[in-house]
């Protein structure tokens, strides 16, 4: 195959297959350091993380990140009683933050009325694992696995749990 | 030349295969991507599932993945390798028969895989689904393949291998080999079978198969095609042949260890997630030397591009091929892989390469090679160039909206509030409403690209049309044989293969042998090149005997291929699966478990729910505990999924009722408002398989499963017994099934997900 050759071609292979030839260009730099660079890093990466076991695994820093998480948050925390969560369940804003929560996560099992289905009624007089504010704030809490109620407190957190049970108590009279 | 001396030949080559290749590549391709954007729709409109059982995401988008990697790639793969290898070395395809074998075999095994893959016959391992018989039919297909490559090999009249024959090469060895070892099964009827692997072992062998199809069966075949027709159809000579030893040499050296970095903080040992990271960087480099070996090919022919639509295809495919080259290494960095990993990042990135690299090479090719195969100029140029500015245009579009949507549902699922102890958006369904728009937009994507190819189709047919075909021939010189065995014991062979010996026992001993295989690397090192200096031989004059001689040259890339699948794999396979690892073992499914567990598969559940929370803060939030190795340790196949398009279900046994499932099965919106899954209703009128559970469970336990041996009865009585349990424990809320029905064993499956009992903890595998 014949070519108009540039300035920087350089000499050409002898040989050639079907028509293609081929240049014999020295690699560029910067590609043969990326070559050079990740293996010298890869060698001593396993070097110092494996055979020198210098990292901690991945298990370990988990539940090192976990632990200190927790701390941190038990610093921050506020705290929740029977008047604080019934003074609560009558402040609209609470009650209306409740209410989506509610709606997203526990009406398919107890209604967006309350009024029960896969899992009881709310807004009854029967409470199966008594109705004081602060245990119903521990039940969701906790859940209670062998009826199928999820444990809430990892996912929705101690202050979205407050505005839930705000918002059911909402459904009940104060004392 | 001198004709009086010699007499000269005339070889007609076989093009007709080319041909009839090319042909059902454009076909196959556009089934592919027509399934493609159903499926893509689906995601956004879930009533696109249409509630029949076949037209359902989960058995959809596997016949999506399969159609474009092995029938649409397939088929342009070998189109371009019969084309280019008969002109590179001279000689006929080796055996009419075969090449007519090799065509119709694979087009039975892809009209076969259609018609299974949406009857819901699978194997649950993502692009390695067909059912036993047709992977036997697909591993004959590819030895007649290898028979009639290497066989033209050896009859050739040019001595010396050009690069794009190396990477057949290495694309034939290694496919042989990755597909025959994920593929390995016991059968429990004609239709079913369990792979032999189970869990985390699975798992590896998994990835190891799945990111080697796309090194050997998407990356390597069509880099040597590259390497054949850019040049040609940019008159051009190639940038430089040293960069094509070092680039070939090591990308299949490299490429067959990073199959771990799909498994990132999981429970896969660690030091095999840091060998998948450590060659995944190191894979960069490599990969770029293709990028540059084309793009630097193109110097002095840039202007080219303007007109020839074969061109801007090549360089358009080949950058694309640069970017998902270096978006690989950096997604295989654990904490970049923390964010993409599960999501739609990785949506993105495949479609970027699909697309972009093997797409546009594909259409580049096909433009180039219609012309010449039916001896007619291509219809129409500016439909051509059209089409290349629809791909474009749709390729932009549809990772654009995959890496926004990528990143959205990785940052939502993962981010906590109150000092990391809680999810800031406890509802997984965030997630999905939040980047709905994004899955329309995708799906508009898809569909520019496919009319791009629907350009190219009517293009190639009114080329083709009333033309007369035409078989391409050379002259040369008779005889010319070819030597192919000598060289095997050449010293340099020799030390490589003990150089890898000494790297093998320093880098997986420990202590005093790590210690004693260094020493050995370095005297052996030494040895070589003292022996090098004193005889005065040099290395190209080495390496070019050795690309006389195919023998050696293919023994020494299986080499270079199989260490990684050694070292990273054995371990693995042979460690004791009774001696539990982490302190837990997965109880073994119940006869109904086990049959709602094969629905689970057959409905490809895996396709949107993973199985395995991994160490992170998010996951662990969100999912419970996370995974250890023993908890899955009996699943064969492993279903830990590398997609979550719903949430993940590795504990999902106990989180909800079984009227929860029940409802949720039916209409998922009705549990959860905005759900895009689809309704399974046919799951209510199906009758379970029970009498399939014998020889299911019999199979199990050849595979190591501990169930205890039982008359058929008793199995069958047992999984009716849990079935009736399960009708009473739903009647309260209002539900009449019969105890047969395939909702019940799916439910029982459910429940069960993440049930394990703790053991002694037993020194662990390093």
């Amino acid at each position: 195959m014949s070519h108009t050759p540039l300035p920087s071609d350089g000499p050409l292979r002898p040989h050639t297959y079907d028509g293609i030839e081929e240049f014999d260009h020295r690699l560029p730099n910067w590609w043969l350091f990326t070559l050079y660079g990740a293996i010298v890093f890869s060698v001593l990466y396993w070097i110092l993380g494996f055979q020198m076991e210098l990292a901690s695994t991945p298990e370990e820093a988990l539940l090192e990140t976990m632990r200190e998480n927790q701390l941190a948050a038990a610093r921050n925390s506020g705290e929740v009683s029977d008047p604080i969560l019934w003074k609560l369940s009558r402040e609209t804003q609470t009650i209306e933050a409740g209410r989506a929560t509610f709606a997203a996560l526990c009406a398919s099992c107890h209604q967006p009325d309350l009024g029960g289905g896969i899992g009881p009624n709310l807004k009854d007089t029967v409470w199966i694992h008594g109705g004081q504010p602060i245990q119903i704030h521990a039940l969701i809490t906790r859940g209670v696995l062998e009826k199928g109620m999820p444990t809430w407190g990892p996912v929705l957190g101690q202050n979205k749990i407050t505005e839930v049970t705000a918002f059911i108590l909402s459904h009940h009279p104060a004392p | 030349m001198n004709s009086a001396s010699t007499s000269k030949i005339r070889i007609e080559f076989n093009d007709r295969v080319v041909r009839q290749f090319v042909t059902a590549s454009i076909f196959w391709g556009i089934v592919g991507m027509l399934v493609g954007v159903l499926v893509a729709t689906q995601l956004a409109t879930w009533q696109a599932n249409f509630n029949l059982p076949w037209l359902t995401f989960g058995r959809l988008r596997p016949l999506h993945t399969n159609a474009v990697i092995f029938a649409f790639v397939g088929n342009m793969m070998f189109a371009g390798i019969y084309y280019s290898t008969q002109r590179l070395v001279k000689a006929r395809l080796a055996s009419d028969v075969l090449s007519a074998l090799h065509f119709w075999g694979w087009q039975f095994i892809i009209l076969a895989a259609a018609i299974t893959l949406p009857l819901g016959l699978s194997r649950g391992k993502e692009y390695a689904e067909l059912i036993w018989p047709l992977n036997i039919a697909v591993a004959v297909v590819w030895v007649v393949f290898g028979l009639n490559f290497f066989w033209t090999l050896a009859r050739r009249r040019e001595p010396s291998l050009y690069v794009a024959i190396w990477f057949y090469i290495a694309t034939i060895l290694t496919v042989a080999i990755l597909y025959i070892v994920n593929h390995l099964s016991i059968p429990t009827s004609w239709t079913h079978s369990y792979p032999v692997f189970g869990g985390v072992q699975d798992a590896l062998v998994q990835w190891w198969y799945g990111h080697n199809a796309v090194a050997f069966f998407l990356t390597t075949p069509i880099l040597g095609i590259m390497y054949y027709f850019l040049p040609k159809a940019a008159g051009r000579p190639v940038y430089s042949y040293r960069l094509s030893i070092i680039h070939f040499w090591s990308l299949v050296f490299l490429y067959i260890w990073a199959g771990p970095h799909h498994l990132l903080n999981t429970s896969l040992p660690n030091w095999l997630q840091s060998l998948g990271i450590l060659f995944s960087l190191m894979l960069w480099a490599p990969s770029w030397g293709g990028m540059l070996n084309g793009l630097l090919t193109l110097r002095g022919a840039w202007q080219k591009l303007r007109q020839d639509p074969v061109l801007k295809f090549f360089a358009a495919g080949v950058t694309f091929y640069g970017m998902a080259t270096f978006e690989g290494p950096l997604m295989s960095i654990k904490s970049v892989n923390a964010l993409a990993h599960y999501s739609d990042w990785i949506v993105a990135h495949v479609h970027s390469g699909a697309l972009g690299w093997n797409g546009f090479m594909a259409a580049g090719m096909f433009y180039w090679l219609a012309p010449r195969l039916w001896n007619r100029p291509l219809h129409s140029t500016a439909l051509a160039n059209m089409h290349f500015w629809l791909g474009l245009v749709g390729i932009l579009l549809y990772v654009a909206a995959m890496y926004v949507s990528g990143i959205t549902q990785g940052l939502m699922l993962s981010a906590t509030r109150d000092s990391g102890t809680v999810l800031a958006n406890p509802n997984f369904l965030d997630a999905v409403t939040s980047t709905r728009y994004l899955m329309h937009l995708r799906a508009l994507g898809g569909t520019l690209y496919l009319a791009g190819f629907f350009l190219l189709a009517w293009n190639l047919f009114r080329t083709a049309r009333g033309a007369e075909p035409v078989n391409g021939s050379v002259e040369c010189l008779e005889p010319a044989a070819a030597s192919s065995g000598a060289g095997v014991f050449s010293a340099p062979v020799v030390y490589t293969v003990l150089l890898i010996v000494a790297v093998l026992v320093w880098g997986a001993g420990r202590g005093v042998v790590a210690g004693m295989g260094f020493c050995a690397l370095l005297a052996i090192l030494l040895t070589a090149l003292t022996h090098q200096q004193a005889s005065g031989a040099r290395w190209q004059d080495w390496y070019e005997r050795l690309l006389e001689n195919s023998l050696p040259f293919s023994i020494l890339t299986a080499v270079a291929v199989l260490i990684g699948g050694v070292v990273q794999i054995l371990p693995t396979v042979l460690i004791n699966r009774a001696e539990s690892l982490e302190g837990v073992r997965q109880i073994p499914y119940t006869p109904l478990e086990l049959a709602g567990r094969d629905i689970y598969v057959r409905e490809g559940c895996y396709n949107c729910h993973s199985q395995q929370i991994r160490t992170l803060v998010g996951d662990v939030l969100r999912y419970g505990e996370f995974s250890k190795i023993g908890e899955s340790i009996y699943d064969h196949p492993y279903q830990w999924g590398s997609k979550r398009t719903g949430p993940d279900l590795a504990r999902e046994g106990g989180r909800y009722p079984s009227l929860w499932h029940y409802q949720h099965m039916h209409d998922p919106r009705q549990i959860s408002p905005g759900s895009t899954m689809p309704n399974y209703p046919w799951l209510f009128t199906q009758r379970t398989d029970f009498a399939a559970l014998p020889k299911k469970i019999s199979v199990q336990r050849r595979l190591g499963v501990p169930y205890p041996e039982k008359p058929d009865a008793e199995i069958l009585a047992d999984a009716k017994a849990q079935a009736g349990a399960l009708v009473a424990e739903l009647q309260p809320g209002g539900v009449q099934i019969a105890g047969d029905r395939e909702i019940l064993a799916l439910i029982a499956y459910l429940q069960k997900l993440g049930r394990s009992e703790p053991v002694a903890k037993t020194a662990e595998a390093h």
